[in-house]
């Protein structure tokens, strides 16, 4: 039955492809299946009796086509290139890493893919890689469970009829053909953003055949006002990309660079270099409307409407223009009302002149933008800790402009075919858009998608799209660096990429990307050794030398000055309502991700929904609690939505998360959360005033994984501001070393080879949560659903602590990654009645699964609450598709056995294995834990502490260092460092 | 065969003591009212047995849908991993203790008025410790690896950890069950041999021959008899105290804040007295109705069983006491908000219920109006068991929903098979009961035979029983 | 009755309505010269000893020995299982872990003293025996009620002893042939 899409997949494109009988018994053999399923799971084995969500859910996890992913499990047909070393040949059990990219609004992540016989099983950074630094968000890791989605879109559709490829990729050029008479003036594209040069390539001979074709690319979470904020400052459309590793006082205004963004990983790397105690600490000043994973690092979480942001960098202008002499800011100052804050920041700013930056983040208006780029300029950061590079985008405009141009036309019947690679636009363009009823009128509406989404109700065609890790091709960093993008595995099922479909417009398409792509760059970096060049691209992930060099810009103050002066008055009454992009479901293209959807959210702790956040005293004012329904008005728009309070959140104003209530693409998408969307107009993209909130009397249940926010006053997350560390560093005395104890020591660990530990710098931490991704896809951690995160049973082994120190209003937030502390006299092992978890020589506190009965006494006895227990058959049969992303070295537990984490005991192992092969002891570039190696702040350290030299060990006796819990005499493993705050006397 | 029952309240002398055994029945008469009840079962009988069928179905479901789902099936989650389950086991091993305790400590203190009962509380010792077994196999995560907490030769070439208090619990509990069944079937023999000889039908004089083991209550036998009786008797007294301070150690073993103490043994088996013996009168109450035992279960047996509550009760009240002082006189944080949350944390209305049943309520046993009102005893000894049940649940829940880390806490919620599964331990002790009044004597005969012969004979000097009541002044003032 | 083998021997049964009575009767036997005799009481009596001149009972010496081996055997299981044949690292703690094997020690020297005591016990008994010669006389079921029966057991011939118990105030008297 499989066997023909391995054929297809294997097949070169050229000749003819399955069949369509063939197709649709693998359609009916799915439906087979799926009611095969259910006696597996009849009598509620699935779940409690009286919760029947987890059937639902397992289902999306579950049916899929029989075999089709075991048999489509192969190599690329293509030769692709593993990272440093190439194998000779594919050697069974032993994992080969492969360098690619993948992309998010256009900029690309470089990447390293760990394969396991030809199945990639975990994503990781490429060390290599400008904008990853050997860094990786969750977003990039998440992708590889969305390749293995059983519910993936599959195949081709023209008005619901199925054709094979090659009838497709006919289909298409008669299609093409049609529009050569009139130069393609009834073509229209509305593309994904990208940066690919060699989509740039193909879309410039597009328009040769095409002439008067267009091509509009639309992103719900563009950045097109920091190129609008350059265009006015510099007359060129040019980006800031800031160097934070030179900035002693950083300004972000409404800028989350610590939580989103394509610069994300390497800034949090380059800030949290500065966090700890050595270097001068540097110093965050956020002004926002809610509280952002930046907001909660910020040394100062300056709370203000999104409007009142640019009130704010004025006054902060004001002073620094008034005060500190730049005289050339003082036109932008104009009606600036000076505030304590502000001038505080001046005051801060203008003492770090060169080494301060300023920055602005994509939700506010160019004009701040510009302003910002202002001040950089007058405080002499331009060049130093603010780079300025040409944009990287195929597109300037990737916002709701180009997408209302486009709708225009529709509208107005101008368009015959329309051909959508953009992420579910119908789902996330403006409402006031109303796309979903103009694609009703374009004859031919053709959308390449990965799943069976809402814009995929709506067009005529619907091309099944093969996974960014299925395909070849191209994409640029922020900073312009190119990575070439190869597969790491064949299509598991039949699709086809967007190189592929815009060949097809130029009857290419026989070609394959790869081809296209190396004719290109052949082309680019053409001469001798080329094809040895770009094997070495492909295995390094990155083709040197193509990083944009810095512009060194002038701003013009006037300009400026006008377009603040040109923006709209702030604050009309009533509540701002702001939208953001979700931490989980992005701008909802992660939707139908359960990894990320059970991904506590980094703020609120929040799993499987988005809410209104609202603050404290403003959900006083409108008499709300937690969970309380409310209908949010709008511009005569109204969602339901259940609302949450966050502490540190703007007054009178709303933060409502993008990507949720969607309607369709899978059933885990489906049903979670509200689509705030539906409020968004195209001229208020981010935020608007003037909205009424209605409270509806109904409660929506939220399924949390801390319900409780304060410490308790007890010892567990420190922290001490930079001034008060010397006196507090007495403190922690108390909190390490070894405990009185009248037992024999019965272990000599400092005699063994290795004496593994961890540490964990509080002060690096920012709370991003990739370390949490990394460790469910590592070790095979199964998602279990809303309703049992609701009953507590969530099986993360590694989550993040968040508690709120301080006024609720506007409260410190302290962050702390917990997994198992690998305690030497471990609390959770003498209890265990069958010997289940015992130590190991080298400190290891190990789960043996299959000694495990499941008493769970281990689990009430560990202080730190970090075991995990398979209340239910969480895995349940898995479909083969959902085996293929399994570790293969980590065993995948059942029903009624205790978990937690190992240390990542199966890379200790396979590191053994190597080292002993290459006849030298474990180095420490040898062994990374997953968390360790996923961390973008580099707050997590592993290694072995009978290593003096090791990092690990230096943090272990690192004056910071402290235990937690310490006074239980648990003598855990992993180490903390307490985290150095650096306020602003100033401010206090 | 109806008694003329004299209550102590109208007795002459309220100094002095009620009767033992009412009127002056001859070995013969004894007998057949002893055994009347299994001569011929009441209507009642019938339909109570019915009923606790009812619940013992109601466990079997609780079971099955525990066994195929997983523990999931229960409200259990981290950090509440121990609920219901290990409630229920503390609770019905609590109230397992009083039998033991009746026969072998009262025994051994000569007690003459445990004669009457302790054959009955005996019975319901094993038929709790029964229901207690249960839990410890249904709630682990794979029952059917259960049986790797006995130390058998594996192949897996692995043995289990002596130093976890589970293993001690697995020694304790079966020996204790063990035991219990050793001490009531020797103490069953001779009975067995009355019935076998007085009852009519070949088959039942059969069955009743085979478990008599052919007694013939001859002098020999009698004499290692008594002394194998007093000797189980002594071994049975230590261990019934061992069990509960075993138990305890599940949780004092732990370290745990509000689990981490000394003072648990001892608290805990003062505890299990005390839900024993309010389990005996909850039980005895109607059973002397039902089973025409007024003439040996009298109304100074119920009352003497009721100050044994105020004094067991007086000591819980104690524990819980010094708990809260060590709690604040440690200082240690942790502890601290323990016993802080249990008094006003989510589950503060248990606590209070707990409170008022276990400390309050008996306090009104100060009073001789209220230890000899039937109606008063039946009551108060049912709250008092679900005094102690609320007792489990606070130990364990409110220590475990709130520990070291408030980033773990968590509310816990009971599901509708975790109701189930505790009633229906009830209907399935009830089950197993009813059938021993029906095909056994509740009341040891041979016993209140010897009693009233040694009354009957020795007169004043009856036995060591300090308020032991010659018969002559008996019938003088009947 | 009927059946009469090498070793049958003949069994004076004779009922009495009080222990004091049936202890007399004993006393007089025995002057008699007879040894084998035995008492059948609904429950013990003091005295019976004496009138019967019987030895202290050996059970609480069987009871010591069970109880003692019951403690070794914990101790030694323990010992062996966790710090001889499976001996691991746990929580850092000492592999012979005396403190922590007392439990089972207790339990298991309480659990084998009972077992000895019950097993003892039953086998000095000299039960289980389903059927015995005195079971012939349907009068004799009064004793596990209500009746004191002395049974005294001889080769020789019965008339004798027959009369001599009637006069000692037996209100009834049997006699039954079979195996002791």
């Amino acid at each position: 039955m499989g066997l023909p899409i391995y054929g297809q997949a294997a097949r070169p494109p050229g000749d003819d492809r399955g069949q369509r009988p063939l197709w649709r018994s693998l359609e009916e053999l799915a439906a087979g299946r799926d009611e095969g399923r259910s006696p597996e799971f009849a009598p509620g084995a699935d779940s409690p009796p009286d919760a029947l969500s987890r059937r639902s859910f397992l289902q999306l996890l579950g049916a899929t086509l029989a075999f089709a992913g075991l048999e489509a499990c192969a190599p690329p047909r293509e030769k692709i290139y593993p990272f440093v070393r190439q194998p000779a040949g594919l050697v069974p059990g032993q994992a080969v890493h492969y360098a690619t990219a993948a992309s998010l609004s256009g900029y690309g992540v470089g990447l390293l893919v760990r394969s396991n016989e030809g199945r990639p099983t975990k994503v990781e950074g490429n060390p290599d890689h400008p904008a990853s630094l050997g860094g990786v968000g969750p977003f990039q890791q998440a992708l590889l469970l969305d390749l293995y989605d059983p519910s993936r879109a599959r195949g081709f559709q023209k008005r619901g009829r199925q054709l094979s490829y090659r009838g497709t990729l006919l289909e298409l050029s008669q299609l093409a053909k049609g529009h050569e008479a009139d130069g393609g003036a009834r073509l229209r594209f509305l593309l994904e953003p990208s940066s690919s040069p060699l989509q740039a390539e193909l879309r410039r001979r597009i328009l040769e055949r095409f002439p008067k074709a267009r091509f509009t690319a639309w992103d719900p979470l563009s950045d097109d006002a920091a190129r609008d904020g350059g265009r006015i400052a510099f007359g060129a459309p040019l980006e800031a990309r800031p160097q934070l590793a030179r900035a002693d006082v950083i300004l972000a205004l409404d800028d989350d660079f610590l939580g989103f963004g394509p610069e994300q990983l390497r800034l949090m790397r380059e800030y949290a270099a500065r966090r700890v105690q050595g270097q001068e600490l540097n110093r965050l000043y956020v002004a926002e409307p809610g509280l952002s994973v930046t907001g909660m690092n910020a040394d100062h979480h300056l709370r203000m409407r999104s409007a009142e942001v640019v009130g704010f960098a004025r006054a902060v202008a004001a002073r620094l223009a008034s005060k500190h002499g730049l005289a050339s800011l003082a036109p932008l100052a104009e009606g600036a009302r000076a505030t304590p804050a502000a001038s505080a920041v001046a005051d801060d700013l203008a003492r770090a002149r060169g080494r301060s930056a300023v920055l602005c983040g994509p939700r506010q208006p160019a004009a701040v933008h510009a302003l910002a780029h202002a001040l950089n300029g007058a405080l002499g950061n331009a060049g130093s800790t603010v780079r300025y590079l040409k944009p990287v985008l195929n597109d300037l405009s990737t916002g709701p402009a180009g997408l209302a141009a486009l709708a225009a036309e529709v509208k107005a019947g101008k368009v015959d075919t329309l051909v959508v690679t953009a992420a579910n636009p119908v789902y996330s363009a403006p409402a006031d858009l109303d796309l979903e009823a103009l694609l009703e009128h374009v004859p031919n509406a053709l959308y390449l998608t990965l799943h069976d989404d809402e814009t995929a109700e709506a067009c005529s065609w619907v091309l099944a799209a093969s996974h960014p890790y299925e395909q070849w091709g191209d994409t640029r960093g922020p900073d312009g660096t190119v990575s070439l993008v190869q597969p790491l595995i064949a299509p598991l099922f039949e699709s086809m990429g967007e190189v592929d479909l815009l060949s097809a417009f130029l009857d290419q398409a026989d070609l394959g990307a790869r081809r296209q792509l190396q004719e290109l760059w052949r082309q680019r970096r053409g001469g001798a050794g080329f094809d040895h060049d770009f094997e070495r691209w492909l295995a390094a992930g990155l083709v040197p030398g193509t990083a944009s060099p810095a512009e060194a810009p002038a701003p013009r103050t006037a300009a400026v000055a006008q377009a603040l002066r040109d923006l709209p008055p702030a604050g009309a009454g009533g509540l701002e309502v702001g939208f953001v992009p979700d931490y989980k479901a992005c701008d909802g293209r992660f939707a139908a991700n359960a990894w990320l959807q059970e991904l506590p959210h980094p703020v609120s702790k929040m799993t499987w929904d988005n809410a209104a956040y609202l603050s404290p005293a403003t959900a006083e004012k409108l008499q709300l609690v937690n969970g309380d329904l409310v209908e949010i008005q709008l511009a005569g728009r109204a969602v339901t939505a259940p609302v949450w309070i966050q502490p540190g959140h703007a007054d009178d104003a709303l933060t409502l998360p993008l990507g949720y209530g969607r309607r369709a693409g899978g059933p885990v998408a489906k049903g979670a959360g509200f689509d705030a969307g539906r409020l968004r107009r195209s001229d208020a993209p981010w935020f608007a005033a003037g909205a009424a909130l209605r409270k509806l009397g109904k409660r929506h249940p939220f399924a949390v994984t801390q319900t409780h926010d304060s410490m308790e006053g007890r010892p567990l997350a420190l922290d001490f501001g930079a001034a008060e560390w010397q006196r507090g560093k007495g403190e922690l005395e108390e909190h390490r070393g070894d405990p009185a104890s009248i037992m024999p020591a019965m272990h000599a660990y400092e005699q063994e080879q290795y004496r593994w530990g961890m540490a964990v710098d509080l002060s690096r931490c920012t709370g991003c949560s990739a370390c949490v991704v990394a460790c469910q896809s590592e070790n095979n951690i199964p998602v279990v659903g809303k309703d049992q995160v609701e009953r507590r049973r969530e099986m993360h082994w590694l989550r993040i602590d968040r508690y709120y120190q301080g006024a609720a209003a506007d409260p410190q937030v302290a962050l702390q990654p917990v997994a198992c502390q690998h305690c030497e006299t471990a609390p959770c092992e003498y209890v265990c009645p069958v010997n289940a978890t015992v130590h190991s020589d080298e400190g290891l506190n190990e789960m043996v699964y299959n000694r495990c009965v499941g008493t769970r006494y281990c689990s009430n006895n560990c202080p730190y609450k970090v075991r995990r227990f398979n209340f239910l058959d969480y895995r349940g049969e898995m479909a083969p598709t959902e085996k293929m992303l399994m570790n293969p070295e980590v065993t995948v537990r059942t029903r009624g056995v205790m978990e937690k984490c190992t240390y990542c005991v199966q890379r200790i192992e396979r590191a053994r294995i190597e080292a002993r092969v290459a006849g030298h002891p474990i180095r420490e570039q040898d062994l990374k834990s997953a968390c360790q190696q996923a961390c973008p702040a580099e707050a997590i350290v592993f290694g072995n502490l009978n290593d003096p030299q090791a990092r690990v060990t230096r943090l272990h006796h690192d004056e910071r260092r402290y235990d937690l819990l310490h006074e239980l005499g648990t003598k855990p493993r992993t180490a903390y460092l307490a985290r150095l705050r650096n306020p602003n006397p100033d401010l206090a | 065969m109806s008694v003329e029952i004299r209550t102590v309240g109208r007795a002459p002398d309220p100094l002095e003591p009620g009767p033992l055994i009412l009127g002056t029945p001859d070995d013969r008469q004894l007998n057949d009212e002893l055994l009347g009840h299994v001569y011929r079962p009441g209507r009642a009988w019938i339909l109570l047995f019915l009923l606790a069928a009812g619940g013992t179905s109601l466990l079997l479901l609780g079971v099955t849908v525990t066994l195929v789902v997983g523990i999931g099936a229960w409200g259990n989650n981290v950090p509440v991993a121990w609920a219901f389950g290990i409630i229920n086991f503390v609770w019905w091993i609590g109230i397992g203790h009083a039998g033991t305790l009746i026969s072998a400590i009262l025994l051994l203190f000569q007690q003459k008025w445990r004669t009457s009962i302790n054959r009955f509380a005996e019975a319901m010792t094993l038929f709790a410790v029964m229901q207690a077994g249960l839990f410890p196999l249904i709630h682990v995560g794979r029952p059917w690896f259960a049986y790797w907490l006995f130390p058998y030769p594996a192949t897996l070439g692995v043995w289990p950890n002596f130093k976890s208090p589970l293993i001690w619990d697995v020694f304790a509990v079966s020996t204790y069950f063990t035991v219990s069944l050793l001490f009531w079937y020797l103490g069953l023999i001779p009975d067995l041999a009355a019935l076998r000889d007085t009852s009519k039908g070949l088959l039942r004089r059969r069955v009743y021959g085979v478990f008599a083991l052919g007694w013939r209550g001859s002098a020999r036998a009698w004499r290692h008899y008594r002394i194998a009786y007093l000797l189980l008797a002594g071994l049975a007294t230590p261990l019934v105290l061992s069990v509960h301070t075993i138990v305890s150690f599940d949780f004092a073993v732990a370290q745990l804040p509000g689990w981490h103490t000394t003072i648990f043994p001892p608290y805990f088996v003062a505890g299990a007295v005390f839900s024993g013996f309010a389990m005996v009168l909850t039980l005895v109450i109607p059973a002397r109705k039902l089973l025409g035992l007024e003439r040996v279960i009298t109304m100074r047996h119920l009352e003497t069983m009721t100050k044994v509550l105020l004094v067991t009760g007086l000591m819980v009240a104690y524990g819980y006491m010094m708990e809260h002082f060590i709690a604040w006189y440690s200082g240690n944080p942790y502890e601290q908000f323990v016993f802080l949350n249990r008094a006003t944390g989510p589950y503060a209305p248990v606590y209070w219920l707990m409170i008022f049943c276990n400390v309050v309520l008996p306090q009104i046993f100060w009073f001789k109006q209220a230890r000899t009102t039937v109606a008063v005893i039946w009551v108060a000894s049912v709250l008092i068991n679900v005094g102690m049940w609320c007792e489990r649940f606070i130990i364990i829940v409110t220590s475990l929903h709130r520990d070291f880390l408030p980033s773990s806490w968590a509310i816990y919620k009971p599901t509708w098979v975790d109701w189930s599964i505790l009633l229906g331990t009830m209907g399935f002790f009830s089950f197993l009961f009813l059938l021993f009044v029906r095909y056994l004597p509740a009341v040891a005969i041979t016993e209140v035979k010897e009693l009233r012969h040694e009354l009957a004979a020795h007169g004043p000097s009856a036995g060591h029983d300090a308020v032991g009541v010659p018969l002559a002044e008996e019938e003088s003032n009947a | 009755m009927s059946h009469a083998a090498s070793t049958a021997r003949s069994f004076v049964l004779a009922e009495f309505a009080g222990p004091d009575a049936l202890f007399a009767a004993a006393r007089q036997v025995r002057a008699a010269g007879h040894t084998a005799l035995d008492a059948h009481m609904p429950y013990p009596v003091h005295g019976a000893d004496e009138a019967l001149g019987l030895k202290r009972s050996r059970v609480p010496l069987i009871a010591l020995v069970g109880g003692l081996a019951g403690v070794v055997t914990a101790y030694l299981m323990a010992w062996w299982m966790n710090a001889v044949d499976y001996r691991i690292n746990v929580a850092g703690r000492p592999f012979n872990a005396l403190p922590a094997f007392v439990p089972i020690m207790f339990e298991l020297g309480v659990l084998f003293a009972s077992l000895a005591i019950f097993v003892g016990a039953i086998l000095l008994f000299g039960l289980p025996r389903l059927h015995h010669p005195v079971f012939e006389v349907e009068e004799f079921r009064s004793a596990s009620v209500d009746k004191f029966w002395l049974s005294v057991e001889t080769s020789g011939e019965t008339g004798r002893l027959r009369e001599e118990l009637q006069r000692a105030g037996a209100s009834h008297v049997a006699v039954v042939e079979g195996e002791p």
